[in-house]
């Protein structure tokens, strides 16, 4: 480090953003002069360029994972890497997550924390005063990274360049730490230069303007020198390494698109749109696109689909499609928009810190809508909300709810509303992937509620204003500190909307952002003829905890014969009854032409309603303007009218929904109807077709539809140029294969004409692929399939299979074996295949057999195959119980190459358990077990992703307490809290020896004793939910505990597990016991991220030992010198198996004391406080 | 042998003292063989106009004449046990002579021609008795060009054709199910004979021949075979792009044919060429090339396509966008677009200093 540089960095800019570190970064210059695909490993260094805010800054935090760092003075130490000790016996998830949150607060960018720590030299301390800024070069080696940069390197013969490996950074939230280190933190922007050295045949893709590329001596090189000039953090900082092939954009000469070779034909096609998507979003901001330049790569084994940094997007080469295919095509270009989207907010405008993260999901999920709404239509728009809508309110009535906006305040107290989870919400690298998505999904549909409250004028207004605000930031020198508006904050975001629009929306953000939860609206009307009143009825479930109450505006829409009607509810505390006065009469036998909601006048035919009453019908919160599940009641008829009438596509599907109820001819005629009118929206059409109820009319249908007007046997030659017709065409033989006669078998009419699609299919006068219309027809005769007959459970043979399977297995062969000739795209069939062969195999027609989709499942074939063979295999473990298969599957998470696969089973297996912690089951044993946390707890410290999904798993399998499989200890001591008061067992009589680790471990629960040994495994819940707030802490409990314990603990094992956290864990903050962190009282809370936090305020170390020594000096009697840590450590161990102890609480495991990080753990927290360290 | 006797009487001699020569009838046949061709070769000079020829010269044109017509034999032989059959026919004959160059077309006439000499029929010694099994119709007569002791025609029921007509099967359904149950038929035949010589894998366990999988196989690259279409819809794809160009006035299609033909040979890429025309031709003004009288035909056409179709010629501006960069990453020139990405690579010099410093 060497100081240089100009004067002292003022506070003035600051607005609203405390710096959680005592610098600020303003440059960082990162290198990487070689990479080898061989070896896999990359080495360079980075020069971070610092001002030191204070005045004696003796220690500077980085971030780093993975990387080997060369040098002297500086410490490293990373408890996540190992978030319990190895040796734990005590496997509750629990407890791991509570060791997993402090582990990751403690090296937490936001919180000023980091892996490394690099001490300023005290001569260098000296002079920062004269010399302001420091500059920090650290040399840093990778070698073959587990996370954050992923090599792909395929077999086979040439050069690297012609076997197209490449290598692209990837990771979930802020992972760049795992490549370089920094400040991995998206609020501490800086400048970056970013260097390099790469193959001469490869082409090095980073972010910012590339200013040079310079061959090495003798050409067999070159460096790639780029240079952001645009303050940027860390964590949007990205690279991809390969040998692309380069296509500049032809309308947008700042924009180079890249893909692996022989796709270039593919990327022109894909490409070809994205010029218009930049245009939208350049037209609805008023803003330029930040970024001087945008870059595009397609890599192969992408982490994401979509990974946007800044000023470039990491893609799938799966995306790349060509003109021939339709399906694919919508969807590529939506990512490109999201992508491009979050270039706006999430890559230029970054987060203050992770609580601010829904403002930017919102808000560039929602201008990605606008853009879906332009180019697709209001239609699809509604559908995708709808979608949406339906998805967060499922999510959060199964799994509880989702907080968008957690404020955290003190950081002692428990994560506020979500103590149902199973992780922490506090740290994004703690979150389920799934509770991710959603947490994305709500952040936009609350940012479209805000919309609604103060118009999208306004909404825009807000974005340009915030993206005004911060060029205008970017363009300042570091100097004049006006970075900070660059980082967008919850806060910021609502001084901006009430200083834009005026309007008031706390209490849309009370209900919807500091708060989770849904609202659930039963429903259900009576008109009364007298008053001409519309009674309706509305209640609420807000009894579960996912659900919320809701009082305010509630929008209802009537329609009656004289037209449709808005009204506006009060949804008032105690008001369940509301009456709406109707505006026509009913009229009977009178003709006249009824006004819809969108101005159009339309004849009906009234036979079917109710001649007293002028309701069509009635929707309740038309506009979905609050994140609700509504279930009304209406009558059939108007459904039907809905169905056929109402224009908007929610409404018609759920009147195809509702309709499900109600298999009448009626309904029939108006799924009938609908399906044929042309304007009718594809996605409706499709829906509807899914829950046809009726006999095969849809043969006569499709019949009219698809196939030859002479020969109405065969359909015709296939024209896709309708995608309308293309789509209802691959959806409807799908749905008629559902159809079931009164043997619950699927007809047989229904599978010969299934069969003469696929044997007349004929796709040579098509302009278009037809792989995903053969792969839907592959599903259809999967669904076709039910249940063999079998007698008492004989061999599946080939001799008894079923004549109309045959033809099945049949078609299903010949369509396998043909994709290895002539593949279709994305592999389509095979993946319809192999999911038809196990639905074959489930049905018990064809033997259940994992060992093809295991081949099928194998690395090098395309990930949608591994995908849909895994699902396969899955489902086999799940149904079969196989062990076997468990440990293949579990082996292929912790060794398959590709991160996505890995993450993408853990998902499975946690969607489809082989068991659950409810179930008895022969699977669920300790082996498995060990290999579970292993795997949590270790084995996968360098994908946030997978650790979290192993979390998901683990959860699923054993729930968030004590594993029933695991061996129960001898004794425990267990908490009453119905009586609150410490009750011994009477049946067990303490041994002399119990005591022993008691007091080390549990001392700090100062709930009353209950008593010991319970060894039913109920009990644990009852532990679990021990109040800590009713936990008092009190000289006199401590003594009657320990007195109770009848022996002192022994001084060693207090000893060991600080001594052991102590070596092997920040090492700064050893300075003696008194640097053991514990909290202050209230003695028994979770301490889960204040004893993080302490590690770094010695001040107030300086508490404990007294406070500890007032509460526990009895039994104090002698401190073991420093210099024996070790040696009491060993101890420890050899003596750990004869000191049979009880656990008092759940989190106070034995194995916990013993673990190195563990003194920052909630247990330690308490067991700080514990008599044996009060000395 | 009237005709012969015209010619110098060195033929005869030379006959002659062949005949004496030889005593086995294996000799006695090719010296006969021999006189005839002699007497040949001599008719058609005496046609050709000559009055008298040296021995030598008859003999080497003798042996010339001789050569080519085992030639036809022999390779009339090849041609008919080609097809597996033991008798040449005439059309093994035609392909013989069209493969040696003979111009097939040329011989009824010349059969006909009016100056020709009729050689007698050679003395014939021994009579091969053909089997008279069974006659049916009257064998047709010679026709006056054809010398009579040629073997007489065949039968007429080896010959004689009547032609019978059923109608082309159209029916759409037909032809549906046919072209439908020929490509299963294709592709099951395909699948099985892949399956049949590697690997595979089977749903039952007990009978892994009646639905062989083809074995799964990782590839080393698995996104290329999965992402590109494969050649067949590549194929199909040109047939339906050609097709649908067809149903579109053609002026493009003429225009740019006759552009590509009528452009300097100079141009080598046709693809390129014709997108560099399309691109410079209506800015640059045409003429000063090595083909000045083509090139303002070409171009009218083109012209007019600019005019007319205002769609045609956006897109073909985008090509006039793109292509100067592609030609730029290409030729290493500066370019209209500076994309970064296209500039050149800089010499090591400049790095060096910065990397000592």
């Amino acid at each position: 480090a060497a100081p240089s540089g100009p004067g002292p960095a003022s506070q003035k800019g600051e607005q609203g953003f405390q710096s959680p570190r005592p610098y600020k970064l303003a440059y960082q210059l990162v290198r990487i002069h070689s990479i080898s695909f061989h070896r896999r490993s990359a080495a360079g260094f980075v020069e971070l360029t610092i001002l030191p805010t204070v005045a004696d800054l003796s220690r500077i935090k980085l971030n780093s994972q993975q990387c080997g760092i060369h040098g002297a003075a500086f410490t490293y130490s990373d408890p996540t890497l190992e978030v319990c000790s190895s040796e734990a016996k005590h496997r509750a998830l629990g407890h791991f997550s509570h060791a997993y949150a402090t582990a990751l607060h403690a090296v937490d960018s936001d919180a000023g924390n980091g892996e490394l720590c690099i001490k300023v030299p005290p001569e260098l301390r000296k002079c920062v005063n004269a010399f302001p800024v420091l500059k920090i070069h650290i040399d840093f080696s990778l070698d073959r990274p587990q996370g954050g940069l992923h090599f792909v390197v395929p077999g086979g013969e040439g050069s690297l360049a012609e076997r197209a490996a490449h290598v692209f950074s990837c990771g979930y939230q802020n992972s760049t730490r795992s490549w370089f280190p920094c400040v991995d933190s998206y609020s501490e922007l800086c400048t970056w230069k970013l260097e390099f050295t790469v193959d001469a045949a490869m082409v090095a893709v980073s972010n910012g303007d590339l200013v040079d590329t310079v061959y090495t001596q003798g050409k067999r090189k070159k460096t790639f020198h780029y240079e952001l000039s645009i303050p940027t953090a860390a964590s949007n900082i990205s690279l991809a390494i390969g040998p692309f092939e380069v296509l500049v954009d032809p309308y947008m000469p700042e924009v180079t698109h890249f893909c692996l070779p022989q796709l270039l034909p593919l990327l022109k096609h894909t490409t070809s749109y994205l010029h218009k998507i930049f245009e939208f979003y350049e037209e609805i901001l008023t803003c330029r696109y930040p970024y001087s330049c945008f870059k595009t790569v397609f890599i192969d084994e992408a982490y994401v689909e979509v990974a946007a940094y800044a000023s470039m997007s990491i893609f799938s080469t799966n995306l790349l499609h060509g003109a021939t295919i339709i399906d694919e095509t919508p969807l590529t270009r939506r990512c490109l928009a999201q992508s491009l989207a979050q270039q706006f907010f999430g890559c230029f405008l970054s987060r203050m810190s992770w609580c601010d993260e829904w403002v930017l999901k919102g808000i560039s999920s929602y201008i990605y809508g606008l853009w879906l709404k332009k180019t697709f239509g209001v239609n699809e728009y509604h559908h995708w909300i709808k979608e949406e809508l339906d998805e967060i309110v499922a999510y959060e009535l199964k799994s509880g709810g989702v907080l968008l906006h957690p404020i955290f305040g003190g950081g002692n107290e428990k994560d506020p509303q979500v103590s149902h989870l199973h992780f922490s919400i506090r740290h994004p690298h703690m979150l389920s992937w799934e509770y991710y998505t959603m947490f994305q999904c709500k952040a936009h549909l609350v940012m479209r509620l805000i919309e609604q409250r103060i118009s999208t004028k306004c909404m825009l207004q807000v974005c340009n204003k915030l993206l005004n605000l911060a060029t205008a930031a970017s363009s300042q020198k570091f100097q004049s500190n006006m970075w900070s508006q660059m980082l967008l904050s919850t806060s910021g975001f609502l001084k901006s909307i009430s200083d834009v629009s005026g309007k008031d929306i706390q209490p849309l953000m009370k209900q919807w952002v500091d708060q989770s939860g849904v609202v659930k609206f039963y429903g259900r009307f009576a008109f009364n003829t007298k008053r001409n009143v519309l009674e309706l009825e509305l209640k609420q479930d807000c009894t579960s905890l996912e659900t919320q109450k809701y009082l305010g505006p509630l929008k209802v829409t009537v329609q009656e014969l004289d037209g449709s009607f808005n009204h506006t509810l009060q949804i008032k505390e105690d008001s369940l009854k509301h009456n709406i006065p109707c505006h026509s009469k009913s009229r009977r036998n009178k003709k006249k032409k009824i006004p819809l909601m969108n101005g159009e006048e339309v004849d009906m035919d009234l036979s079917a309603m109710d001649p007293d009453s002028p309701l069509l019908w009635i929707r309740i919160d038309p506009d979905m303007l609050l994140l609700r599940k509504v279930e009304f009641e209406q009558a059939d008829f108007m459904w039907q009218y809905q169905l056929c009438y109402e224009c908007n596509v929610v409404a018609q599907q759920e009147a195809i929904l509702a309709l499900e109820k109600f298999p009448t001819p009626a309904s029939r005629l108006a799924l009938t109807t609908i399906l044929e009118q042309e304007q009718c929206f594809y996605r409706i059409a499709n829906s509807m077709v899914s829950t046809w109820t009726g006999p095969p009319a849809m043969k006569s249908q499709f019949t009219r539809m698809f196939c030859c007007k002479t020969c109405p046997n065969m359909v015709k030659t296939n024209n896709f140029m309708n995608f309308q017709a293309y789509f209802l065409q691959k959806t409807m033989p799908v749905a008629m294969a559902l159809l079931r006669d009164a043997h619950n078998l699927c007809p047989k009419e229904v599978l010969t004409f299934i069969l003469g699609l696929i044997k007349y299919n004929d796709n040579r006068k098509n302009k278009f692929s037809d792989n995903y219309y053969r792969a839907e027809m592959i599903d259809a005769l999967a669904n076709c399939v039910t249940p063999a007959i079998s007698v008492n459970n004989e061999v599946r043979t080939l001799e008894n299979l079923n004549s109309d399977v045959r033809l099945i297995v049949e078609e299903i062969t010949r369509f396998l074996n043909l994709e290895k000739l002539l593949p279709s795209y994305r592999h389509t069939i095979t993946v319809s295949c192999l999911r038809a062969v196990r639905v074959l195999q489930k049905n018990g027609h064809v033997p259940s057999d994992p060992s093809l989709f295991k081949a099928y499942a194998e690395y090098g074939h395309f990930v949608d195959v591994r995908v849909a063979a895994l699902e396969a295999v899955v489902d086999y473990t799940k149904v079969d119980r196989s062990y076997q298969e468990l440990q293949w599957l579990l082996n292929m998470i912790q060794n398959d190459p590709v991160p996505y696969v890995r993450h993408k089973i853990l998902n499975m297996l946690t969607k489809h358990p082989p068991f659950t912690k409810n179930m008895e089951s022969p699977l669920c044993n300790e082996a498995l077990l060990d290999q579970l946390w292993k795997l949590m707890n270790s084995g996968t410290s360098h994908d946030w992703r997978l650790r979290c999904g192993a979390m998901d798993l683990y959860f699923t399998l054993f729930g968030l307490n004590r594993p029933s499989c695991l061996p129960l200890p001898e004794f425990r001591l267990v908490l009453n809290l119905k009586e609150e008061k410490a009750v011994l067992n009477p049946t067990i009589i303490p041994a002399p020896a119990t005591g022993n680790r008691e007091g080390t471990s549990n001392p700090s629960s100062h709930a009353p004793l209950a008593g010991f040994q319970n060894p039913l495994p109920s009990s644990q819940e009852e532990e679990m939910e021990m109040d800590m707030d009713t936990v008092h802490h009190s000289q006199a409990f401590s003594s009657q505990h320990l007195s109770m314990l009848e022996r002192p603990p022994t001084l060693e094992l207090s000893q060991c597990y600080l001594a052991s956290a102590r070596s092997a864990l920040l090492p700064s903050c050893v300075g003696g016991y008194e640097g053991a962190p514990t909290s202050k009282a209230p003695w028994g809370l979770d301490l889960t991220h204040k004893g993080a936090a302490q590690v770094q305020s010695p001040p107030e170390m300086h508490i404990y030992p007294f406070a500890v020594a007032l509460l526990c000096s009895p039994l104090s009697r002698k401190r073991p010198p420093p210099n024996n840590e070790h040696h009491h450590h060993h101890k420890h161990k050899k003596h750990k198996h004869k000191h049979k102890h009880k656990q008092k609480h759940k989190h106070d495991s034995r194995e916990k004391d013993r673990e190195p990080f563990s003194f920052s753990s909630p247990a330690l927290g308490r067991s700080v406080c514990s008599p044996s360290l009060s000395d | 042998m009237a005709d012969a006797a015209s010619t110098p009487g060195a033929s005869g001699s030379g006959t002659r003292s062949g005949s004496k020569q030889s005593t086995n009838p294996a000799d006695n046949y090719y010296l006969a063989r021999r006189r005839t061709l002699q007497v040949v070769v001599s008719s058609l000079l005496t046609e050709a106009g000559f009055e008298s020829a040296e021995k030598a010269s008859v003999e080497t044109l003798t042996e010339m004449l001789q050569s080519y017509i085992s030639e036809i034999g022999r390779s009339a032989k090849s041609y008919c046990e080609h097809t597996a059959r033991t008798q040449p026919t005439l059309s093994d004959i035609v392909v013989t002579l069209v493969e040696m160059g003979f111009n097939v077309d040329t011989l009824p006439a010349y059969a006909k021609r009016s100056q020709r000499m009729v050689i007698t029929a050679p003395p014939v010694t021994n009579q091969p008795v053909t089997p008279k099994a069974l006659t049916a119709g009257q064998n047709r007569p010679h026709p006056p060009h054809i010398p009579s002791h040629f073997p007489e025609f065949p039968d007429p029921h080896t010959y004689i054709k009547t032609p019978t007509y059923r109608e082309p099967v159209s029916d759409y359904q037909v032809l549906r199910e046919k072209a439908a149950s020929q490509r299963r038929d294709v592709e099951r035949a395909l699948t099985r004979f892949m399956a049949k010589t590697g690997e595979t894998q089977s749903l039952f366990k007990d009978d892994v021949s009646t639905f062989p999988l083809i074995a799964a196989r990782p590839f080393t690259i698995p996104y290329l075979t999965a992402l590109l279409p494969s050649e067949l819809e590549m194929q199909q794809m040109e047939e339906t792009d050609s097709s649908e160009q067809d149903e579109q006035p053609d002026t493009e299609n003429l225009a740019l044919h006759m552009s590509t033909q009528a452009l300097p040979v100079g141009l080598d890429s046709c693809e390129t060429g014709v997108c560099d025309l399309l691109a410079v031709e209506p800015l640059v003004s045409p003429g000063g090339t090595a083909h000045p009288a083509p090139r303002p035909q070409a171009c009218a056409p083109l012209g007019q396509m600019f005019r007319d179709e205002s769609g045609a010629e956006k897109e073909n501006t985008s090509v006039l966008q793109q292509n100067p960069s592609l030609a730029g990453t290409r030729n290493g020139e500066d370019t209209i677009i500076d994309n970064p990405y296209l500039r050149p690579v800089k010499k090591p010099k400049i790095r060096r200093k910065k990397s000592l410093s």
